[in-house]
């Protein structure tokens, strides 16, 4: 379990196999008027990736997708398609397809109308006439008896599966999905992304996807970008930034979490504040382990070898609510339940702990007092931020 | 709208016929930027056309006042402000009196409010009595539900383009000395009463013109209230009128305020009603210009002119800085409910209200449909009160023997329509392209917005006169001598008048129309000028064909202009024709009028029907 904690230094925008990236933003910067929605982002989707940009409202996130559909023109930076700078192409030249959290259907034509619209611009693929090319599309999300139908008669998810194949029609080489499922119910939601997932796998179409659901960003990308005031704070796959968050922000944005702040009173294993050591902490018989002095109970958090700690420094850890146990791990506290939610398979209980919240995952009912612990490889070290 | 989307299709279905793979991409790039020049060809074309038919002409005009003679000077100005008759006390001011002695003479009995005082006066009355006349509608029409709603709903667009020359002959059948008012009084046994040439007689027929205009956008902004909104107010323990007063009136007021804004200005700036109703006795600032006109005081004209354009321009500014600040634009997701009518139960709250909307209907009744019934009663009425077909036997006589330079029926009502399509077919590309132009985002649009829209609060005579000199009479261009006829420099008066109604009526659709649609079919390969074509215009098309009936209709009423510019014996139209005929006598002149009013019905129904559904301005 430990090696897959390891602190991961390497350069997530980075692309080993040589060709450049099939969508680059280098310095990208957007300002309106005073605020920059965008701020000097520098990403690199692969070609056949499923690329998310997940954050809160306002994080930028849809600003760098219309960036790179065209239909804004960054302030600043460069954005490249296939190594290739795009700045000053249209968007009707960018060879997109674009869905959009309301699904923009043309309400004035069929659904088949709207699906062939891209083909009026673009040549279907050889051999394959222009209505054969729609039922086929209309055929990829299911709705292979739509053609004549009214958008409008149509329910929120076969609009949303409408836009989507009017979008793949005429083959375009990036897919940009803004929030295309966020006004449909919950339940329609998981289904929907398990079909969109699917049919980007089968087309292995490059894709770039905005949702500030971060459960539902978790669940559909191969990386996922966390934004935060027009910024990427970790650009990973999904598991790292659930696991290895690298800010308080990420830590707090993805999942639940209970993060914590103290000071470091004393560093045990390892050679203390010598960062040239190994990386791996595997090699390593005994890790490093900072004791931190949170609250006045004093917690020990393992520290990777190449991070350098020193008594008195301010530490910032997270430990996931599954893994603070009931009565177990090497550092413990008392703490008061507070409340405490049903969730079918577990419960979720919130804690009090001195003024701080803790949140724990339970199968059995909790009340009154308890001791929650955590061992310290359980513990993400998050940095020296949230003072 | 269907047609245009099919017509769409068969144009892109042809592009896209399997030639050649290579070539059909720059075909079609070629076609597009050919497009995209398009708009920007049709965007020169439609200033060039409001250069020459608006700002030429109505610049050399105004000009005058300040050059005279060569030499620039305020002279006429100066005059213009001294002169009590313009400026009643308020013209001691300007002489340099002391501001009491002029306030103390203001509130004196015999005060003089002078031309332009007169006028503010009227258009203030007019605008109370139309907020007054418009509000009891947008209650009824707000919120009760009755057979015919959505059908009175659109009526009430009607006296807005009902040509006011007929309104006028319609009044004066009303209220007349032998009209039908004082008919009425003499069956019930009461003495007659003279309201024609009064100051109630012109702010009734402007209430007739304005109070549907309050009505309209009163409704509309009552309807948009959220219902759950009053939900939430009552829930907090609001009662019901002081729900209505919280929550329904602060979104409905600044409705009332566009209204009567408007109101203001259009009476303000009134002719051929005060020039029928009010003669010169009661003349406001346009009919003492178009007096000035007719007697070649040219300089003084233009100064007075641009007193008038400067205190309606006032008026626009100021509301539209209110405007600016005070706009909600969140459109209720759940309107209020409509009552029925016809009371549930018989308790004073539910009745209370009722009868105060029947009050209301015999009220309206007199003012609305009084008019229009009495001049088509008064066309089949003998001077012997006899039913009759006298009126439109002289018509048809006129028509056939009448002399050259006679006033005859046919050619009025040719004119009328080669005019008023001529004039359609030009006021629509341009306003088109304006509200294209203006409903997109970029620094100076507001200029634009502004520039364009100018024609709606300058003096119809300032324009025709200058047209007529300008144009008709001829300019010298580089040693070439440039000269549009009468009839010409009707048409293009009439689309400059036009056009701001066609704006009016694309751009909402075009402001309101989901950036994302555009942005999808950029996305999928449609170039800007393109994506206006397939996705913009089909969806504004109802805006664009109830453009067309603006246009149309405005072009059929317009009196200003044309009677300026109708100098000659050929270019007279329908409302010209009813104005010579009044100057005579009455029944021919209804009788021309309920030709027109049919004319005007027929055109509408038309253009209806070659459009698909039309949408209210």
């Amino acid at each position: 379990m430990g090696s897959e904690w390891a602190p991961s230094s390497a350069d997530p925008t980075a692309d080993s196999t040589g060709d450049p990236p099939a969508v680059e933003l280098d310095g990208v910067t957007k300002r309106y008027g005073d605020t920059a929605a965008v701020d000097d982002v520098s990403l690199a989707v692969r070609e056949g990736e499923f690329f998310t940009l997940v954050g809160p409202s306002g994080c930028g996130k849809t600003t760098t997708l219309r960036l790179i559909a065209g239909f804004e023109e960054p302030t600043a930076g460069e954005i490249r398609f296939a190594g290739d700078s795009v700045a000053g192409v249209p968007p009707e030249e960018r060879d997109v397809g674009v869905v959009f959290q309301n699904y923009a259907l043309f309400p004035h034509m069929t659904v088949g109308e709207n699906v062939g619209y891209g083909l009026n611009f673009a040549d279907p693929p050889e051999g394959v006439s222009r209505d054969e090319r729609v039922a086929e599309l209309l055929e990829l999300v299911d709705l292979p008896d739509a053609a004549d139908r009214d958008p409008e008669s149509l329910s929120g998810g076969q609009q949303q599966r409408v836009a989507m194949a009017r979008a793949l029609a005429p083959g375009p080489d990036l897919l940009l999905l803004d929030e295309p499922m966020s006004a449909l119910d919950a339940r329609l939601r998981e289904r929907l992304r398990v079909q969109v997932r699917k049919i980007q796998s089968e087309l292995s179409i490059t894709t770039v996807y905005v949702t500030h659901d971060q459960e539902e960003a978790l669940a559909i990308s191969d990386r996922v970008a966390v934004m935060r005031d027009g910024t990427p704070e970790q650009i990973a796959p999904p598991r790292t930034v659930y696991r290895e968050p690298s800010s308080r922000f990420v830590a707090e944005f993805v999942g639940d979490n209970n993060v914590f702040a103290g000071r470091v009173v004393d560093v045990e294993g390892g050679e203390a504040g010598d960062g040239g050591g190994a990386d791996d902490a595997e090699s390593n018989d005994t890790p490093r382990i900072a004791a931190v002095d949170v609250g006045g109970e004093t917690l020990r958090v393992a520290v990777g070898e190449g991070v350098g700690v020193e008594p008195g420094d301010r530490l910032t850890f997270c430990v996931r609510p599954e893994y603070l146990r009931i009565d177990e791990g090497e550092s413990r506290v008392l703490a008061t339940v507070e409340s405490a939610e049903f969730l079918g398979e577990t419960t979720r209980v919130t804690l009090d702990w001195g003024g701080r919240d803790l949140v724990v995952r339970t199968r059995d009912p909790l009340s009154g007092e308890v001791v929650v612990g955590f061992d310290p490889e359980d513990a993400h070290l998050i940095g020296s931020d949230g003072a | 709208m269907s047609d245009a989307s099919r017509g769409a299709d068969g144009a892109t279905d042809a592009d896209g016929a399997p030639d050649s793979d290579r070539s059909r991409p720059l075909r079609d790039r070629v076609a597009d930027r050919l497009r995209g020049r398009l708009l920007t060809a049709l965007a020169v074309v439609t200033s060039a056309v409001l250069v020459a038919a608006f700002y030429y002409p109505v610049g050399t005009v105004l000009i005058e006042a300040v050059v005279v003679d060569g030499v620039p000077t305020l002279a006429v100005f100066a005059e213009v402000f001294r002169d009590p008759f313009y400026f009643g006390e308020f013209a001691r001011l300007f002489s340099g009196e002391s501001p009491l002695a002029v306030a103390r003479a203001l509130l004196g009995p015999d005060r003089r409010l002078g031309i332009v005082g007169f006028t503010a006066y009227q258009a203030a009355l007019s605008t109370v009595a139309s907020v007054a006349l418009g509000l009891p509608a947008a209650y009824l029409l707000a919120r009760f539900e009755f057979p015919g709603r959505r059908t009175l709903r659109s009526l009430t667009i009607v006296p807005f383009v009902l040509p006011s020359i007929m309104v006028a002959v319609g009044f004066v059948a009303t209220f007349g000395d032998n009209g039908t008012l004082n008919g009425l009084l003499g069956l019930l046994g009461l003495p007659p009463v003279d309201l024609l040439f009064t100051l109630e007689a012109i702010v009734i027929a402007h209430a007739f013109y304005n109070a549907p205009l309050v009505a309209r956008v009163t409704t509309a902004a009552w309807e948009s209230v959220d219902a759950s909104a009053v939900e939430t107010a009552r829930s907090l323990g609001a009662g019901s009128v002081r729900a209505f007063f919280d929550v329904v009136a602060p979104q409905v007021y600044p409705a009332v305020l566009t209204g009567a804004a408007l109101t203001f200005v259009f009476t303000f700036g009134t002719f051929p009603i005060v020039l029928a109703l009010g003669g010169f006795e009661l003349a406001t600032v346009e009919v003492f210009v178009y007096r000035l006109v007719r007697d070649l005081s040219y300089a003084e004209a233009a100064a007075l002119a641009i007193v008038e354009l400067v205190i309606s321009l006032g008026v626009l500014l100021a509301y539209l800085r209110y405007e600016a600040r005070n706009t909600v634009s969140s459109r209720g997701v759940r309107p209020l409910p409509r009552k029925s009518l016809f009371p549930g139960a018989p308790t004073a709250r539910e009745v209370l209200p009722r009868l105060g909307l029947a009050a209301y209907a015999v009220v309206a009744g007199l003012v609305f449909v009084a008019p229009i019934a009495s001049m088509t009663l008064a066309s089949v009425t003998g001077g012997d009160g006899a039913l009759t077909l006298d009126h439109y036997r002289f018509l048809v006589d006129r028509q056939r023997t009448g002399a050259a330079f006679q006033v005859r029926p046919w050619p009025a009502i040719r004119n009328s329509l080669t005019f008023a399509s001529a004039a359609t077919l030009l006021a629509l590309p341009m306003g088109v392209v304006v509200a294209v132009l203006t409903t997109r985002r970029y620094r100076g649009r507001k200029l634009v917005d502004a520039a364009a829209m100018a024609p709606l609060a300058v003096s119809g005579i300032i324009v025709g006169l200058g047209l007529l000199r300008g144009l008709v009479f001829g300019v010298e261009i580089a040693g070439w001598r440039f000269a549009a006829t009468g009839a010409v420099a009707i048409v293009v008066a009439h689309a400059v008048a036009g056009y701001p109604f066609v704006v009016r009526t694309v751009a909402p659709g075009l402001e309101g129309l989901d950036r994302s649609l555009i942005e999808s079919a950029r996305a999928l390969g449609a170039s800007r000028a393109r994506v206006i074509r397939d996705v913009e215009l089909p969806l504004v098309w109802p805006g664009v064909v109830a453009g067309a009936a603006f246009a149309f209709a405005i072009s059929i009423g317009e009196f200003t202009a044309t009677v300026v510019l109708a100098t000659g014996a050929d270019a007279y139209t329908m409302p010209v024709a009813i104005e010579r005929f009044i100057g005579r006598r009455l029944g021919p002149a209804t009788a021309m009028g309920v030709v027109l009013l049919v004319v005007t019905g027929l055109s509408f129904v038309v253009i209806e029907r070659l459009g698909g559904e039309t949408r209210g301005l």
